[in-house]
C-alpha cells in the first residue's frame, strides 16, 4: 500500500525527463537556451526602470539583460502560471510547509520562511555569480555539452546533499516520501 | 509580443512538467537530497540526455540558437557552492520556485522574495565581484563539442548521464520507472 501510494504521487523520471526533454528542445528552437534565475534580473529591472531608473541605468548587471517585455520575464511568469495550472489539477495537495520540514522542526511557519528566504537570496546570490541557475546553467548548458554547466551541476548537488543532511539529519529515514 | 507569447507559452509549459515531476514540491526535492529517493534527479540528468540528442537534430537541421556560458574556476565553483547551500536549506531553485509560488506554496512565495532580494545585492556588487572572482579565471566559453565535435561529444555525453541515471537508481535506492 506505501509502495503504491509512493509510486502514484508524481510522474516516473523516464516520463517527466521525456515531457521537459521535449519542452526544452522546443525552446532551443524558438528563443535560444532556457534560463530562469535571469528572469529575476528582469523582473527587477522592470521595478527599478521605474523606481529608481538612473541607478538601474547605470549599474552593468542590469544593463546586461533585457527588461519587461523580454522571453526571459515572460518565461518566469508563465512558470508561474504552469505551476498554478499544475498544482491545481493534481492529487497531491499543495503545503505550505514541507512534510519533512514539519517532522523534523513542528508546524510552525515563521522558521520555514525564514530559512526560504535567505535560502532563496543564496540560490540567487550563487547564480548570478556563476552565470546561471539549475535550468540556464546546468540543464542549458549541459545539453550544450558546456564544461561550465557539469561544473556547476556536479558541485550543486555534491552541497546541496551534504547541506540536506545538516538539516534534516535522519529524519527522512523510515518514511515513504 | 511574439517573444512575449512564445516565453509565456514556453513557461506555462515548463512549470507544468516540473510541478508532474515533483520538482516543485520541497519535500520530494529534500528526499533527492537525503538520497532517499532518485527520482527527481534521474528526472533531471535523462532530461539533459534527451534535450541533448534533440539539440543535436536541431543544428543538424539549422534550426534554434546556442549559446554556451563560460567556465570561470573560481566563480562557477564557488556561486554552486553558495547555490548548493541555499538549494539544500530550502528545497527550492531558481526555476521552481516560480512554479511552487504559483502553485500557492507560502514558503516558496518567501524563497521567491528571498531571490529577488540576493539579486538585488549581487547587481549592486556586480561590478566589484566580478572582476575579482569572474574574470581571473575565465577559461571562455568550453565544451566537449571543442574537443569531440559535436556528434560524438552528445553520444559521450549521453553516454555518462545514462550511467549516471542507472547509478543513482542503485545508490539511492530502488525507484520505479
Amino acid at each position: 500500500m506505501a509502495e503504491l501510494e509512493k509510486r502514484e504521487r508524481y510522474w516516473s523520471w523516464l516520463s517527466s525527463a521525456a515531457a521537459l526533454g521535449g519542452v526544452i528542445v522546443f525552446i532551443f528552437a524558438t528563443f535560444g537556451p532556457p534560463a530562469s534565475s535571469s528572469g529575476f534580473v528582469t523582473t527587477l529591472k522592470g521595478f527599478l526602470s521605474l523606481a529608481a531608473p538612473d541607478y538601474a541605468e547605470g549599474k552593468e548587471h542590469y544593463a546586461l539583460m533585457p527588461g519587461v517585455g523580454s522571453w526571459l520575464m515572460a518565461f518566469v511568469i508563465g512558470m508561474a502560471m504552469g505551476g498554478w495550472l499544475g498544482g491545481r489539477t493534481w492529487r497531491v495537495p499543495v503545503k505550505d510547509v514541507p512534510e519533512i520540514w514539519e517532522r523534523r522542526f513542528g508546524p510552525g511557519r515563521a522558521r520555514r520562511y525564514a530559512t526560504t528566504f535567505a535560502g532563496g537570496f543564496l540560490i540567487l546570490f550563487g547564480a548570478r555569480l556563476a552565470g546561471g541557475c539549475t535550468l540556464g546553467l546546468f540543464i542549458s548548458g549541459s545539453t550544450q555539452l558546456a564544461v561550465s554547466g557539469l561544473y556547476f551541476g556536479v558541485v550543486i548537488f555534491a552541497v546541496a546533499m551534504l547541506v540536506a543532511r545538516l538539516v534534516y539529519r535522519d529524519t527522512g529515514r523510515g518514511v515513504i516520501s | 509580443m511574439t517573444a512575449v507569447l512564445l516565453g509565456l507559452l514556453s513557461g506555462v509549459a515548463f512549470g507544468f512538467v516540473i510541478q508532474r515531476a515533483g520538482a516543485t514540491d520541497a519535500n520530494e526535492m529534500a528526499h533527492a537530497h537525503l538520497m532517499l529517493n532518485g527520482r527527481i534527479p534521474r528526472f533531471m540528468v535523462a532530461a539533459v540526455a534527451v534535450s541533448a540528442l534533440g539539440l543535436l537534430g536541431l543544428q543538424a537541421a539549422g534550426v534554434g540558437r546556442m549559446l554556451v556560458l563560460p567556465t570561470s574556476l573560481v566563480a562557477t565553483g564557488l556561486g554552486a557552492v553558495i547555490f548548493g547551500i541555499g538549494w539544500g536549506m530550502s528545497g527550492y531553485c531558481p526555476g521552481t520556485c516560480w512554479a511552487a509560488a504559483g502553485e500557492g506554496r507560502m514558503d516558496a512565495i518567501f524563497a521567491l522574495l528571498g531571490g529577488l532580494a540576493g539579486t538585488a545585492v549581487f547587481a549592486h556588487l556586480h561590478e566589484t565581484l566580478i572582476p575579482i572572482l569572474y574574470a581571473p579565471t575565465n577559461l571562455g566559453p568550453l565544451a566537449l563539442s571543442d574537443w569531440l565535435g559535436p556528434a560524438l561529444g552528445t553520444t559521450a555525453l549521453v553516454i555518462v548521464l545514462g550511467a549516471a541515471v542507472w547509478l543513482i537508481g542503485i545508490i539511492w535506492g530502488p525507484s520505479e520507472v
